[in-house]
């Protein structure tokens, strides 16, 4: 059976069994990528980024920019794009036509036909895609950073990535994750973005999506799950580790507050552009490639600062739902109320005068106080395995410091190739 | 109009509590969420903008809570002994004051 993806497109996986890629890797010119890069190759390869088979070329950069569609007419928002610099590109030779062996760690990763060799305004890159082209908008600097040439063309593995401890049994590409949505017998499936540790507030989100998600829908046997998709990639110092945020998330699930029959975790690899409305539009296009029929949203999704208003991402999706294959669930914040005793919803309760608000951020200045936060606020299992991460993975701290990002263990490696 | 005020919420852990115990200031603590103690000192928007340059981690919650967050344990630590050593919440401008 065809998995059908963004944009209508089949989803396929291209990927190499290992002698074809030993016998079709051997003398290429090999160029080692950064992890954005990497990251960005498993996500072409595996069919994250389905209908994309490769690096973006001029034309479709400029229709991503100007009309929010790549030249096959699919919605697709943010460019996905492979940089050198002049001077890498001619000190090795590279020209349109070549094959590139990719490497990561120094080792085989993936092959590059190079199609095209192309220039782009990075400032009109900006302003098209953030709305802004200030250096301090985190999407703009990443976009400055690019080097001066871009190359366009196919990307196939030649190396599946090894994934490392703990993440393993969370890296689940669209394929296998259709089929696992098929074994549990979910007909709908919400998914949840996140880069946090969830606390209640959080996990009412999930569950009024959940409700949201399920309508009409038969109650006999469980037929809606929520799939919580941790975006892994670049950190920021004081965000929570990796594992923090992906184990917790899992614990959910193991301590009850969900089951098996409701809830699922998994990783993408992604580095966040904070994009705002662009970048809701490309978690919606991620995740209809997962297999996902419904995506939670709530204010200033994927936003930063002040760059975006709170609802601007809502809109954009109106704009283009028809050709979306994934169905927005709008969220409103939760809350405690202490005159209804719960986590309530500010579209329910009416004690506005009582109601207490929490962010991630004041649950990190709980916890960095040394309090343990009531377990309405922020579930005990989830704060044990909090600290049990600082311990075991965070050098004592359950947020990024120096020493996590200089020392800790990569999420994947590309090991050495061989047939 | 009354200024508009940004608190700094020290939590009180079972350290912090037997202080204010011991100074007779257990009456202090507010309760939020849920079962959790507070403290909270008020900024006003010129002590807010000092708080978020000279502690660099701190960050203003502008979103949700309005509130002044992730200072340093020390940080906090210092505030609440000025808070006890006052037996005052308003204690802002002198402690900011070495600073
Ligand atoms: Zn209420």
């Amino acid at each position: 059976m065809a998995e059908i993806g963004h944009g209508g497109k089949e989803i396929v996986e291209r990927i190499l069994g290992p002698a074809e890629a030993v016998a079709q890797t051997k003398g290429l010119k090999s160029v080692e990528v950064r992890s954005q890069i990497a990251n960005e190759i498993i996500d072409i390869a595996y069919g994250w980024f389905t209908p994309l088979v490769g690096f973006m070329g001029k034309a479709d950069l400029d229709s991503v920019c100007k009309k929010m569609r790549l030249t096959n007419g699919a919605v697709w928002s943010i460019p996905i794009l492979f940089d050198l610099s002049e001077g890498e590109v001619s000190d090795n030779g590279i020209k349109e036509g070549d094959s590139l062996l990719l490497t990561y760690d120094e080792n085989p990763m993936a092959i590059f036909e190079v199609e095209e060799i192309y220039d782009y305004d990075k400032g009109e890159m900006c302003q098209a895609v953030y709305g802004t082209t200030e250096d301090k908008h985190p999407g703009c600097a990443r976009t400055y950073q690019y080097k001066d040439k871009f190359l366009g063309g196919k990307i196939t593995l030649a190396n599946r990535p090894k994934i490392n401890p703990p993440y393993a049994p969370y890296f689940i590409p669209p394929l296998e994750m259709r089929k696992r949505f098929r074994e549990k017998g979910w007909e709908r499936v919400v998914a949840h973005q996140t880069r946090n540790v969830p606390h209640t507030g959080h996990e009412w989100l999930m569950k009024g999506a959940w409700f949201q998600a399920y309508a009409e829908l038969s109650i006999e046997k469980p037929l809606v799950g929520v799939l919580v998709n941790a975006i892994i990639g670049a950190k920021r110092k004081g965000d929570y580790i990796d594992e923090a945020i992906i184990l917790t998330h899992d614990e959910l699930r193991k301590s009850g507050y969900f089951g098996d029959h409701n809830h699922l975790t998994s990783l993408t690899f992604w580095d966040m552009r904070y994009a705002g409305p662009r970048e809701a539009i490309f978690h919606a296009m991620l995740r209809t490639n997962l297999g996902l029929t419904h995506h939670m949203y709530g204010r200033d999704h994927a936003g930063v600062g002040t760059y975006y208003g709170a609802y601007d991402a809502h809109r954009l999706l109106a704009t283009v739902q028809d050709e979306l294959a994934i169905t927005p669930v709008y969220s409103m914040n939760w809350l405690y109320c202490p005159h209804c005793g719960e986590i309530t919803s500010e579209g329910l309760c009416n004690h506005r005068q009582e109601w207490q608000m929490f962010s991630g951020t004041l649950i990190r200045s709980i916890v960095q106080d040394g309090v343990k936060p009531p377990r309405l606020i922020f579930r005990p299992e989830v704060f044990d395995l909090v600290m049990e991460c600082a311990e075991k993975y965070g050098f004592g701290s359950p947020f990024v410091t120096d020493e996590y990002l200089e020392k800790r263990t990569p999420v994947f490696n590309i090991p050495p190739l061989s047939a | 109009m009354a200024e508009e005020k940004f608190p700094i919420n020290i939590w009180v852990n079972e350290e912090r509590y037997e202080k204010l115990q011991t100074a007779g200031l257990a009456d202090m603590c507010e309760e939020m969420l849920a079962g959790l103690k507070v403290i909270r000192v008020y900024a006003n928007s010129a002590q807010r903008d000092k708080i978020l340059q000279v502690f660099p981690t701190a960050k203003f919650d502008s979103a949700t809570t309005k509130s002044i967050e992730l200072l340093p344990r020390e940080v906090k630590d210092a505030i609440f002994g000025k808070v006890v050593e006052k037996r005052s919440i308003d204690i802002l401008e002198e402690f900011l004051g070495q600073y």
